[in-house]
């Protein structure tokens, strides 16, 4: 087609030879010969191209040809705008009749020329000269045929049209504006949609009402039932901005919310009956996702589709159905997900209210057959994760059953109180059941016999069980709290069991060990099984009794609260207070042991674990112990202390007898239990600082110890807590092996408990002890005379990394009503700056000393105005060090990593909010430091996202806070900044993007206020206008953020550049009416405000018209 | 490695290298791995079933040099190499060494111009006639240049 002068039939052959040139294997061909044959088939774009294609299509043989062929119509129908109506729809009807008479096309041949077929429809449907009716009646011409041939070809066309009209990312490019996608979808929807929507249905009842299928019939069956699939589509609901649209089809949970004129052709009894009919006839064949995807769409079916009284009866009918499908059948594998999707949508769907309102029957035996998936899905789930399956199809189920119970218990509006009491027993007893080891439990168990995964390696990116499956133990707990008479003695129970056996297990070892050293035999599995089930135990009863993921507010579950008042009058509190207090023996030998509080029943029972860890701590067994264990323990320990000890009571409504026992203000329990806890960290750190995350767990449960003054109180009554001080402030081993992180929390901790109250004498000695001694040894390291001498050498550089830990961890503690015993910190301050240039050369000192100035600069609103202005001082003078240091300097890394950049967020401290601008020379140091730090940066470096991002908050705040600064700036530092933003609006993430934007707005009132003509600023801000210009009207980014007073400043600035960039774009239209919508959209824009000036009236009048302006034409401007 | 540690030997001011338990040591931190001095690129942790204990896995690089692995137990302590730096002024290059000067005013000429991107550019940066300063690192008494910036 490419040249005129040549024939058809010359045509056709240069065109198979090239195709056969492309196909060949590579060795069979050249790559002149490869680009060659492209060429020709690139170059094929002529005019009117029709009738060409056609007599391709007629006599050609090779079936790349065809594929072109058929593409080449696709494209030069959507190109030529104003075809005759007739030629379209003949052009229609032969590529129709054509894949109808050549049943032995190649598939891909027949898909290609029904989309092209889908497009000319969809192309046609815009000057209204193709009607869809026709399309539809030949459609189910086809199917009636009952030739599964033709049957499949109908099938194609009707998915080809609904990929084409449904959402813009599936539609191919046909050069029209968004506007125009949006209304084919919302027509094609109300009418065509529903067309196709009823022919698939016939198909598959047709289908259906057979015995058998054979291998092509079910072929034609799985493509119709995919098809049906696809009637999910969201419906698009009137009026919506393009980027919405996006937003709306990208949304991964489709609910199917149809319109009115559904209403018959989905309430129908017959179309639920079909899909289930439908499952259950191909449940084990692969195409069972399909008919789960239907239903699990019709579950989720709301809307104006119902009428208001008929809600009732499709719920009721699906149930009825679903409990039909399952009801005594062995769930597959690959139906756990749906099944569980199905009943989700259900429950999210459906008001309660219409449950409650089917028949009791049906309902009753709809939450037990729930209940008995979940446990059922549960226990394979426990299977799957015990055999390390990648896929893990039951644990999506299960999670997704879980989900569900938690909306449905948290209802009491509905169900009576009790009502789900015996089902949460039963979904609690198989969780606890299926993660316990055999006997007990069935958490080894496979078809297989005993399995376990001791050898298995596991990563440090595998995330504690804590997290991994906080959503299941959340939902677990919450059903514990629901049935909490028999999940706290049952958990009570176990784990009593298990400590008692495993701290027989322990000392059989020792004894072991001192009979005869170094020859123990171990057997590892038993411990390795009893450490398992206390793990997943402690976890249980942490999410029941403390993890309540309900209220922002730590408070104590009222479940537990209700539950521990009911029978309060049953307990003995003294039997509760001795069996509390003494960890180290077994419950069951005191008298009267049956009248405690239950729950601080359980919380002995933990503690009795933690006792008999640290009495093997002691004892000198920790190879033996678990550190996953020693980790839930103390974790354990944080949530429940935060939520039961010593709680502020005047945010509890009510508390029981035996908590404000044992728990209480001015108890006896309370202090007894602060100690042991105090006692736990002391152990817990003398052990397992080899163990970062344990370490780390362990000093936030010091943290949450002292962070409430009322329990601080209590610790520092301790002996312990002066000793872990000194211990801390003498960095004596095993303290000093901590991680930084952990060092720096620690101190942060002892800050803390500095605060509890204390008389004169003691405060005089906590402090000098606890913080002066670390200012004292740094202090006396670095005055020493000739530390400039031995300053490299690995002691005192150690010593130096060692005490800036400390300071970090004092100013994470800072707080308003501390900030002036702490701001002694300033002495550290100063002296960094010494140490900066002292060690120069040491990267790691310096990152340490620069986070140390961050953390503690983050304190400034706490400060007085000198004393800001001392801290402010401080940070400069380190930044110009810093500076001095680093300028050129070149790193020999090419293979950097961000990490080693980290230096460079120092720039962090250029930004300190509000702070800055109550004082006058704010803006100098600021615009100080900027001038340190921009010749700093490069290109290069902007790659790393945190530096990128720093920097443009860097940028974006200093045109904000001080625009008028900007046009100062010598020539080379202003390009800088200005080039930094056209690179962020135009090639950074959308954050970057939308900060520079906010600069813009300061940036062009700066500019509108100076007089000058020709200054560097007003160059800048028209060229920034372009740039808006084109995002904001050409829709080149996401409309909402862009900022509509920025643009409307700099077009007040620049008026004639924005009349020219308006001019621009109307000439490029070739519709007349296009040409004038837009026009009169653009004379609308600005009717209220011209000319155009910076009054706040105008301004606001031309941001409301902005918005008018983007729904009314912006889609007509974004064209695909 | 801690077996082979010699505590006879070794005086405290001078020693080449100190001892860290392993799990304190951090990435892009300095640590000895089958006897050389390396720089850390790569630590992680894992363990041997969910109730194991940590081990670490350390990818240490020398400088300009081999890539050496090494796992361990977190409680395990390794030697770490005293590091040190100083900046010289470069006077010259003559057969592939560098002549400094250091800050007490004496020449150094027995370091290698070393290879790769930083030689080319201390080489460029020489010949351009500008004034540099190299850095130089020592570790287990060996020395190397790792950066360059222009005088001051």
């Amino acid at each position: 087609m490419m040249a005129a002068a040549l024939g058809p039939p010359e045509v056709i052959a240069q065109l198979e030879n090239a195709a056969k040139v492309l196909m060949a294997p590579p060795s069979m061909v050249s790559n002149e010969q490869r680009q060659h044959a492209e060429h020709i088939f690139l170059s094929r774009k002529s005019k009117s191209p029709f009738a060409v294609c056609k007599h391709i299509l007629e006599t050609s043989k090779v079936d790349y040809v065809l594929v072109q062929a058929a593409t080449a119509i696709m494209e030069a129908v959507v190109r030529e705008i104003l075809l005759e109506k007739g030629s379209i729809e003949s052009l229609r009807t032969f590529l129709l009749t054509y894949v109808l008479q050549r049943p032995n096309l190649q598939k891909y041949v027949r898909e290609q020329i029904l989309l092209a077929v889908a497009v000319i429809v969809k192309r046609g449907s815009l000057d209204k000269s193709i009607d869809c009716k026709s399309i539809f009646h030949e459609v189910s011409q086809l199917i009636s045929s009952g030739n599964p041939t033709v049957q499949t070809l109908a099938c194609s066309l009707l998915t080809a049209l609904l990929s084409e009209f449904s959402s813009s990312s599936k539609t191919s490019n046909i050069r029209q504006s968004m506007e125009f996608h949006g209304n084919s979808k919302r027509v094609f929807q109300e009418e065509d949609l529903r067309q196709i929507f009823v022919l698939t249905l016939e198909v598959l009842q047709a289908f259906s009402r057979r015995e058998n299928l054979s291998a092509q019939m079910s072929s034609v069956f799985q493509r119709y039932l995919s098809l049906a699939n696809q009637v999910s589509w969201n419906f698009l609901p009137p009026n919506l901005d393009r980027h919405y649209i996006a937003m709306f089809e990208s949304s991964q949970n489709v609910l199917l919310r149809p319109t009115e004129s559904w209403r018959e052709a989905l309430l129908d009894s017959r179309v639920l009956e079909l899909f289930f009919t439908a499952h259950r006839k191909i449940r084990d064949s692969d195409m069972a996702p399909d008919s789960l995807q239907c239903l699990t769409q019709l579950a989720s079916l709301h809307g104006p589709v119902f009428p208001e009284a008929a809600q009732v009866d499709y719920p009721a009918h699906f149930i009825e159905g679903l409990l039909s499908t399952i009801h005594g059948i062995e769930i597959e594998d690959s139906e756990a997900v749906g099944i569980a999707s199905i009943i989700s949508n259900l429950l999210t769907v459906f008001p309660r209210n219409v449950l409650t309102a089917i028949p009791s029957e049906l309902s009753s035996s709809f939450v037990n057959c729930l209940t008995h998936l979940t446990c059922s899905f549960g226990r394979s789930a426990a299977l799957e994760e015990v055999l390390g399956k990648d896929d893990m199809v039951y644990m999506e189920a299960y999670d997704k059953l879980l989900e569900s119970w938690l909306t449905l218990v948290q209802d009491d509006k509905h169900f009576h109180k009790g009502f789900f009491t015996q089902h949460a027993v039963q979904v609690f007893n198989s969780y606890i059941q299926c993660h316990l080891a055999a006997p007990g439990g069935t958490r080894n168990l496979t078809a297989k016999g005993v399995t376990s995964r001791e050898e298995e390696e596991i990563s440090e990116l595998q995330e504690d069980d804590r997290d991994q499956f906080s959503d299941q133990l959340a939902s677990v707990g919450m059903l514990g709290r629901i049935a909490a008479e028999h999940c706290i003695p049952l958990l009570t129970s176990l784990l009593e069991e298990r400590v008692t056996r495993l701290h027989g297990q322990l000392q059989r070892h020792q004894q072991q060990l001192l009979a005869s050293p170094g020859s123990s035999t171990i057997a590892s599995k038993i411990l390795d099984e009893l450490h398992g089930d206390i793990h997943r135990l402690i976890l249980v009863t942490g999410f029941l009794l403390a993890v309540d993921t309900r209220g922002a507010t730590l408070l104590t579950p009222p479940e537990i609260m209700e539950y521990s008042m009911k029978h309060s009058s049953e307990v003995d509190s003294n039997t509760t207070l001795q069996i509390l207090g003494s960890p180290g023996e077994k419950a069951s030998p005191t008298p009267g042991y049956n009248r405690t509080d239950s729950v601080s029943r359980l919380l002995s029972a933990v503690l009795r674990v933690s006792e008999v860890e640290s009495q093997a701590v002691r004892a000198d067994l920790t190879d033996l112990l678990s550190p996953q264990m020693g980790k839930d323990i103390v974790w354990f320990l944080k949530h429940w202390a935060k939520t039961y000890l010593l709680v502020d009571e005047k945010l509890c409504d009510q508390i029981s007898l035996p908590f404000r026992t044992a728990f209480g203000a001015d108890t006896e329990g309370s202090q007894w239990i602060i100690g042991c806890l105090l006692q736990k960290v002391i152990s817990s750190l003398s052990v397992w600082s080899s163990e970062q995350d344990l370490a780390s767990d362990t000093v936030q449960l010091l943290v949450t110890l002292v962070e409430r003054r009322e329990r601080a109180n209590l610790v520092i009554q301790c002996e312990n807590w002066w000793n872990l001080a000194k211990q801390f402030a003498t960095r004596s081993p095993p303290l000093n092996f901590l991680s930084s992180p952990g060092q720096r929390t620690l101190m942060k901790a002892l800050v803390l408990g500095g605060f509890a109250q204390m008389d004169t004498e003691t405060k005089q000695q906590y402090w000098p002890e606890v913080l002066q001694l670390s200012q004292q040894r740094f202090l006396g390291v670095i005055n020493q005379e000739n530390f400039q001498q031995m300053c490299q050498q690995e002691e005192v550089k150690q010593e130096t990394t060692a005490t800036l830990e400390a300071p970090c961890g004092i100013a994470e503690a800072t707080q308003l009503d501390n900030v002036a015993i702490l701001f002694f910190l300033m002495d550290f301050l100063t002296n960094c700056v010494g140490l900066m240039e002292v060690y120069k050369n040491n990267p790691e000192t310096v990152n340490l000393i620069i986070e140390f100035v961050e953390v503690a600069h983050k304190q400034i609103r706490y400060l007085g105005e000198s004393k800001a202005m001392n801290l402010y001082e401080a940070c400069l003078n380190l930044l110009q060090e810093y500076s001095k240091n680093n300028w050129g300097r070149q790193r020999v890394d090419v293979t950097a990593e961000e990490e080693q950049y980290q230096d460079l967020l120092i720039m962090e401290l250029l930004t300190p909010g509000q702070a800055a601008c109550r004082s006058v020379s704010a803006a100098d140091v600021v615009l100080y430091g900027v001038n340190l730090i921009l010749p700093l940066m490069s290109q290069d470096l902007l790659k790393f996202p945190t530096l990128c991002n720093q920097y443009y908050k860097l940028i974006t705040f200093i045109c904000e806070i001080f625009p008028e600064k900007i046009p100062q700036l010598p020539e080379d530092l202003f390009k800088s900044p200005m080039c930094s933003l056209e690179l962020g609006m135009t090639s950074m993430s959308s954050e970057v993007c939308q900060l520079c934007l906010e600069s813009l707005t300061p940036l062009a009132e700066q500019r509108a206020k100076a007089q000058d003509t020709d200054s560097p600023l007003l160059l800048a801000t028209r060229h920034f206008l372009k740039l808006d210009f084109d995002m904001l009207v050409l829709q080149k980014h996401n409309t909402e953020m862009i900022s509509r007073e920025a643009f409307y400043t700099l077009v007040c600035l620049h008026q004639a550049q924005y009349s020219e960039l308006v001019e621009t774009l109307l000439s490029s239209q070739q519709d007349p009416v296009i040409y004038q919508r837009l026009a009169d959209a653009f004379n609308k824009l600005t009717a209220s405000s011209t000319p155009p000036t910076l009054v706040r009236k105008q301004k606001m009048a031309f941001i409301k018209n902005l918005g008018e302006f983007m729904a009314n034409v912006g889609g007509l401007l974004c064209v695909k | 490695m801690a077996d082979e540690i010699d505590f006879t030997t070794g005086d405290a001011g001078a020693s080449s290298t100190y001892p860290m338990q392993c799990s304190a040591l951090r990435k892009n931190g300095f640590v000895v791995l089958k006897g050389r001095p390396c720089k850390i690129v790569e630590m992680s942790t894992s363990k041997t079933g969910k109730h194991g204990h940590a081990k670490v896995t350390l990818v240490g690089m020398e400088i300009f040099g081999q890539k050496y692995e090494d796992i361990c137990p977190s409680t395990h302590n390794m030697d770490v190499p005293n590091i040190k730096r100083n900046d010289y002024q470069l006077i010259c290059i003559q057969d592939g060494y560098l002549s400094l000067l250091t800050e007490t005013g004496e020449v150094r000429e027995d370091l290698k111009l070393p290879e790769g991107e930083l030689g080319k550019e201390i080489e460029g940066k020489y010949n351009a006639g500008e004034d540099v300063q190299v850095s130089v690192m020592c570790a287990m008494s060996e020395e190397y240049a790792v950066a360059i910036k222009p005088c001051k």
